[in-house]
C-alpha cells in the first residue's frame, strides 16, 4: 500500500491504519528500536507505542515522508526507554557505544556558555549534516540516527571498518568544532 | 547542559531525505552484498544527474563505465575478490575539486597497492605521442614518494610496437568526449606507509603527473587516498622437500602466501644466502635460479572445478631471515578460497582434507 493511502486510513480513523503500517514499516521501526534498546521486549513496546503515537498525531498532522515520521517517533521512544531504564552504560547495546563516541563532541566538565533549545540544536545538526560529503553523511546518519553497528555499516557500504571509523572520527571532530562555534563545548 | 544523550536526540534534526536514503541502504536486504556499493553509487549518480544535469553525467558515466570494465576485466565478482575497493565517483565529481583526478578503484595485493584512476583533460594529440614521448607517474604530495603509472589496458591484451599500444590506449583507456584517460599505478605498500608516517595521516594526497616531451608537465589532483585492506590466505607446507632430478638439487618449500592477485612462495636451499647476496654472479647460481622458477611456474593451484593455475615467474625474490620470498603477480583475480590442492609435479604440497 502506498504511504499516501496509509495516511488516508489514519485520517479516516480506519482500524486498518495500524495493521497496514505494521505490515509496511514494522520491520523498519523494530530494527531502529532494537538498535537503540538492545532488547526485543523494549523494542516491541516502542513499536507498539509508535503506532499509538502515530494514531494520535494524525489527522492533525499529515507526514510528508511516512517512514521518517514513524522512525523518528520510534527513535525518540527508544531513547526515552534506555534513559528511563538507566541502560546508558557500556554493554547496554549500540546506543551506549554511540553515546560514548558522541561524548567526544561535547563537554569537558565546564559549564556551557549557553544552553541551546532542543529545536535549535536540531537545526544546527540539520545545517551540519547538509554540508557533509555524501558518503560521510551516509555513515554519520547510519551510525547516529539508526544506531547501526560500525561492522554493519562497513558491510553495507562494502568498505573496511577502518574506513567507517575514520569517517566517523573526522565527522565528530567537525561536529565538535561546529558546537564550539555555538559556544556549546570547549577546547581542552 | 548538553550531554551525549541530548546530542543523540538532536540527530532528529537530520534532514528527512537523508534519513530515508540511509534507511533504504540499510534495510534493502534484497540487494546482493556484492552489489550494494554499485547500486549506491548508481543511486547517487542518478540523484546528482537530476540535480546538476546532463553535462556532469557524461563525466560520471565514463568513470562508472570504467569501474564496470575493471570489475569484469579483473574478474572481481566472478572470483569473489574481497580486497577490491571501489570508490564513489559521483561524490568525487560533486566535490568538484580543481583536481581532475578521480579514484576509480584499488586493490592491495600484499606488497603493492594497485590504484586505478581517471585523469582529465588529456588531449588526444598527447595520446598520439604515447609511449615514446609521454610519461605518466604518481606521487604523494608533500613527499618524495612516487612511481610510474601507465594507461590501463585489458589484462589479457598482448601488444607489440608503439603504434599498437597507441591504438589500444585510444580504444580501451581514453574517452575522447570527456578527454578522460584511465591510468593504473603500482604503489609499493611500504612506500605508501612511509608517506603516511611522514605526513602523520592515514589519508595521503595522491596526485598524478603527465609529462609530454621534455618540459610540458601536468599534475592531476591531489585526492585523499587510504591504503585498502589485503585479502590473503596462507598455506604451510610443513618444510616440504622438492628434488629436481634434472638439476640434481633439492629445495625446501616452506609455504605460500596467496592473495587474489599475487603470491609469495617461501623457499629455502643451501646456497640461498650467497646467491641473493649483493654482487653475486647469477650465472654461478643458475641451477638454483632455475629451481626457483620451477616452484613458481610449475607448481599448480587446483580449484574445485578441476581447473589449474600457475602463479608464473617471480617478479622479485628478496632473501629475508633465511628464506627466499618469490613474489609473483598476475592480472585477473583468482578465487583464493576455492584452492583445493597445490602440487609441484608429483609432490602434493597441500590438499584440502
Amino acid at each position: 500500500m502506498e504511504d499516501r493511502e496509509i495516511v488516508d486510513l489514519y485520517w479516516r480513523r480506519s482500524d486498518l491504519a495500524i495493521s497496514e503500517t505494521d505490515k509496511k514499516y514494522g520491520r523498519y521501526c523494530r530494527t531502529i528500536a532494537m538498535n537503540i534498546c538492545g532488547t526485543k521486549e523494549d523494542a516491541e513496546e516502542c513499536v507498539n507505542d509508535t503506532w499509538f503515537r502515530a494514531w494520535n498525531r494524525m489527522p492533525s498532522e499529515r507526514p510528508t515522508i511516512l517512514s521518517a515520521f514513524l522512525g523518528c517517533i520510534t527513535r525518540n521512544l527508544a531513547i526515552n526507554t534506555i534513559k528511563a531504564k538507566n541502560r546508558i552504560k557500556r554493554g547496554g547495546g549500540e546506543a551506549a557505544l554511540a553515546l560514548e563516541e558522541l561524548s567526544e563532541c561535547i563537554s569537558d566538565g565546564k559549564s556551557p556558555e549557553r544552553v541551546l533549545e532542543e529545536k535549535e540544536l536540531e537545526k544546527l545538526i540539520e545545517r551540519f549534516t547538509a554540508d557533509l560529503k555524501e558518503t560521510d553523511k551516509m555513515i554519520f546518519v547510519l551510525r547516529y540516527w539508526y544506531l547501526v553497528p560500525v561492522s554493519d555499516i562497513a558491510d553495507k557500504l562494502q568498505c573496511s571498518q577502518g574506513k567507517v571509523k575514520s569517517s566517523l572520527f573526522r565527522t565528530r571532530k567537525k561536529l565538535r568544532e561546529a558546537l564550539q562555534e555555538e559556544g556549546l563545548c570547549w577546547t581542552h | 547542559m548538553l550531554d551525549a544523550l541530548t546530542l543523540l536526540r538532536a540527530m532528529n534534526g537530520i534532514h528527512e531525505e537523508d534519513v530515508v536514503m540511509a534507511g533504504k541502504l540499510y534495510f534493502n536486504e534484497n540487494t546482493a552484498r556484492k552489489t550494494t556499493k554499485r547500486l549506491l553509487t548508481l543511486a547517487l549518480a542518478a540523484a546528482l544527474l537530476l540535480a546538476l544535469g546532463a553535462a556532469a553525467w557524461a563525466a560520471w558515466s565514463i568513470h562508472i563505465s570504467r569501474q564496470q570494465d575493471l570489475r569484469t576485466d579483473l574478474k572481481i565478482e566472478e572470483n569473489n575478490a574481497g580486497s577490491y575497493m571501489e570508490y564513489d565517483v559521483t561524490q568525487q565529481e560533486k566535490a568538484g575539486s580543481a583536481a581532475s583526478l578521480v579514484l576509480l578503484s584499488a586493490v592491495n595485493d600484499g606488497e603493492e597497492e594497485r590504484i586505478y584512476v581517471d585523469v582529465s583533460p588529456v588531449a588526444k594529440e598527447d595520446i598520439a605521442r604515447f609511449p615514446s614521448d609521454v610519461r605518466f607517474a604518481w606521487s604523494i604530495a608533500g613527499t618524495e614518494i612516487g612511481g610510474f603509472a601507465g594507461p590501463q589496458l585489458p589484462v589479457t591484451l598482448s601488444l607489440s610496437g608503439d603504434e599498437a599500444i597507441r591504438k589500444a590506449v585510444l580504444e580501451y583507456a581514453y574517452d575522447e568526449e570527456t578527454q578522460t584517460l584511465t591510468l593504473q599505478c603500482y604503489a609499493d605498500v611500504k612506500f605508501l606507509k612511509k608517506a603516511m608516517a611522514d605526513l602523520d595521516t592515514d589519508s595521503v594526497p595522491l596526485q598524478m603527473h603527465m609529462t609530454v616531451g621534455e618540459n610540458d608537465s601536468h599534475t592531476f589532483g591531489p585526492v585523499p587516498f587510504m591504503l585498502t585492506e589485503e585479502q590473503n590466505r596462507t598455506f604451510d607446507f610443513g618444510h616440504a622437500q622438492y628434488h629436481d632430478e634434472q638439476l640434481d638439487k633439492t629445495i625446501e618449500i616452506v609455504g605460500l602466501e596467496l592473495t587474489p592477485f599475487s603470491a609469495v612462495w617461501k623457499v629455502r636451499y643451501e646456497e640461498a644466502a650467497s646467491f641473493h647476496a649483493p654482487g653475486a654472479d647469477p650465472e654461478a647460481y643458475r641451477p638454483w635460479s632455475m629451481l626457483e622458477d620451477r616452484v613458481c611456474i610449475d607448481a599448480k593451484l587446483i580449484f574445485s572445478d578441476g581447473t589449474e593455475f600457475s602463479t608464473g615467474g617471480a617478479l622479485t625474490c628478496p632473501y629475508e631471515d633465511g628464506v627466499v620470498r618469490l613474489h609473483c603477480g598476475w592480472g585477473p583475480a583468482i578465487n583464493i578460497e576455492d584452492v583445493q590442492r597445490i602440487v609441484l609435479h608429483g609432490l602434493v604440497l597441500w590438499e584440502n582434507t
